[in-house]
């Protein structure tokens, strides 16, 4: 057959940039579900009273009317976004004062506190789940090295690029569980805050986070945070292979900026993708795209605040990089949404991705700073309404009957 | 039902579209993306018939009638946007050849446009099984099964997972056949689909009946290959003339 001498069609490599961000975010929100599910799933074990900094306000008991339960919901999401604002602030200020070494030892002393302690409460938990046998010496030194080496992992630039993004993703996993501890109306009203303080911390002039990424473009630095990235595929004859691309300082071409860094943890770019640029990443499609990057900072809950990097840009190669706190926060969406019901965790996925792909579309069409929460959040949360109100009684009427169409 | 029990109903609805998923689609990313967008496209689809039925739920159990309008309707209503979702498919392909010319790449191949029909009809299937029959599934894990009365045979996962299945096949299928007839114009094409989906829509409707399952779902497994037949003859039949175009040698 003369297929193979046929060239290779466009539709074979359309869109993996975007595959190669959905992947991991995907394997982010199944993870919380299932640990949701399986570790929610005894009725008989306390619901953990998670007390942090988003329940200071007001703890919701079962007995207060709706209206109180809305308000203190909206007062604890106040004061959260309160703490998030002063800490972004704080980070604004370490990084005006060129403080970057103590922030790098700061985030990756965080990580290892996520890892460690975070990742030790969910695994005691299985454990006492499925009544796995272990002792607490041997899961002590288990745990102390897959900390160590997840810091390593997350802040190191020589790592395999798998070992990093799995990392990554199970750092999102575990704080993400962690959020769906919360109250139910604290969640949802925290989550409809968080999408509203993002866009005002990324688009407005005084926003924290803009403040940061001009400091950034302005000074020709990288900001210490925990960003995912999606690596570019170079195509080795037919193969995908995934290899880490280091790109060399180029001066400036056509009078355009660009400025590219080869560590890893990089983050700020400001690139305008061009043909020659072909031949050192052999990415086999050409993106004529130039965007810069945001980065947003957030604390975490009150056991330490961690700084964890929002927001979504484009690399030169395309390759996609999306700031922890986005999988994080749709996680927690989606793991409260399992704790309903599984069908409004399948409308939620398909309403989060399908946000995720339009701000993708917006950030090529605008080609600046975009945040990426607010669309996603705000599909996500309409999504769980309309499911929970609508669509279960109608589907459940109709296939208890075994009538379907 | 146990958790063996139910990972098995799941495969039994969704088995075939998985290795469907992982041997062609997952090949390209771009089908991923239509997967994704076809079965968003079908969630809305339900949620705004599940927004115009409301206030008529819930049904009275046993009488059947308001459940052939139930039919009549979302049939009619998902058949107008399969319409729309070739529409916007069009426009779509308009924009992915030019950027193909842009690239100096080769243009679409039939083979292209048959995939991503394909991908769309999966998302459409997927969406029915998900929704119709594993978000029934998935609450029930524990040491009990569930059975109804008018099919007292079978345990009821297993008969919506049998029902699923076959939906699943028309769905994907019938995406197939109805894109290619919008884009030669092929009125019977065109016109099978509908006529399929309200017959599958419709067939269920006799498992209203006691044990009408048992006629119901052979019936509907019978229309399934009749869609499999038809899809598979057209898609040879169009293989055929473009091998022969390109190569007149032959």
């Amino acid at each position: 057959m003369d297929r193979n001498q046929r060239p290779r069609s466009i539709l074979d490599s359309l869109g993996e940039e975007l595959i190669g961000i959905l992947t991991p975010v995907s394997i982010c929100m199944f993870t919380v579900v299932l640990l949701v599910c399986v570790l929610n799933s005894d009725p008989s074990s306390s619901s953990a009273s998670f007390s942090s900094i988003a329940t200071a306000a007001y703890a919701e008991s079962d007995s207060d009317s709706s209206w109180d339960k809305f308000v203190g919901a909206a007062l604890n999401s106040l004061v959260f976004v309160a703490a998030i604002t002063v800490a972004t602030f704080v980070l604004v200020l370490l990084f005006y004062l060129r403080c970057v070494s103590f922030l790098k030892f700061y985030m990756g002393f965080s990580a290892f506190i996520v890892l460690g302690n975070l990742g030790g409460e969910i695994l005691v938990l299985l454990i006492d789940r499925f009544r796995f046998p272990i002792d607490s010496i041997t899961f002590l030194i288990l745990l102390f090295n897959l900390s160590v080496v997840g810091v390593f992992a997350v802040f190191m630039s020589k790592f395999s690029i798998l070992i990093t993004q799995g990392y990554l993703v199970v750092i999102g996993v575990l704080v993400a569980y962690f959020f769906t501890l919360l109250p139910e109306w604290t969640t949802w009203v925290l989550l409809v805050a968080l999408a509203l303080y993002d866009i005002a911390a990324v688009l407005l002039p005084v926003g924290p986070l803009r403040l940061l990424v001009e400091m950034a473009i302005s000074r020709d630095e990288d900001i210490p945070a925990l960003v995912y990235e999606a690596r570019p595929v170079i195509r080795n004859d037919s193969r995908l292979v995934q290899r880490r691309v280091w790109r060399e300082r180029r001066s400036n071409q056509n009078g355009s900026n660009d400025i590219e860094n080869t560590s890893r943890d990089e983050v700020v770019r400001v690139v305008r993708a061009e043909a020659e640029e072909e031949e050192h990443v052999g990415s086999s499609e050409r993106s004529e795209i130039s965007v810069p990057l945001i980065d947003r900072s957030r604390p975490d809950q009150a056991e330490n605040s961690e700084t964890f990097l929002e927001g979504i840009g484009l690399g030169s190669s395309g390759a996609i990089k999306l700031g922890l706190g986005d999988f994080i926060f749709y996680s927690v969406l989606v793991g409260r949404a399992a704790m309903y019901d599984l069908m409004t965790v399948y409308a939620c996925y398909l309403a989060i991705i399908a946000g995720l792909g339009v701000t993708l579309m917006l950030l090529s069409v605008y080609q600046k700073a975009l945040p990426a929460l607010p669309v996603s959040i705000m599909l996500g949360v309409v999504f769980y309404f309309l499911a929970r109100l609508l669509l279960e009684v109608f589907v459940v009427q109709c296939s208890s009957n075994l009538v379907m169409f | 039902m146990t958790v063996a029990a139910g990972i098995g109903y799941a495969l039994v609805a969704l088995g075939p579209s998985l290795s469907l998923f992982v041997s062609v689609i997952s090949r390209k990313p771009f089908l991923i993306l239509t997967v994704l967008s076809s079965t968003l496209l079908w969630l809305v689809s339900l949620i705004i018939l599940s927004g115009l039925w409301r206030p008529f739920l819930p049904l009275k159990a046993n009488v059947w009638w308001p459940y052939a309008l139930l039919v009549l309707s979302s049939v009619c209503f998902q058949e107008g946007l399969r319409f729309l979702f070739w529409k916007v498919y069009k426009r779509l392909e308009d924009v992915l050849d030019s950027f193909a010319d842009r690239i100096s790449r080769p243009r679409l191949f039939l083979t292209d446009k048959l995939q991503i029909a394909l991908a769309g009809g999966l998302g459409h299937g997927v969406a029915h099984a998900v929704f119709f029959c594993l978000s029934l599934l998935t609450p029930a894990f524990g040491p009990a099964t569930f059975y109804v009365d008018r099919c007292s045979k079978v345990p009821f996962f297993l008969v919506s997972a049998i029902i699923a299945l076959a939906f699943v096949t028309i769905h994907t299928f019938s995406m197939v056949i109805a894109f290619e007839g919008y884009a030669k114009g092929n009125k019977v094409d065109q016109g099978i689909v509908p006529v399929i989906h309200l017959a599958a829509g419709m067939l269920t409707l006799v498992n209203f009946a006691s044990e009408g399952c048992v006629i119901g779902v052979p019936l509907l497994y019978l229309v399934a290959s009749v869609t499999l037949l038809h899809c598979g003859k057209m898609v040879w039949q169009r293989l055929k003339e473009s091998r022969n175009q390109s190569d007149p040698s032959r």
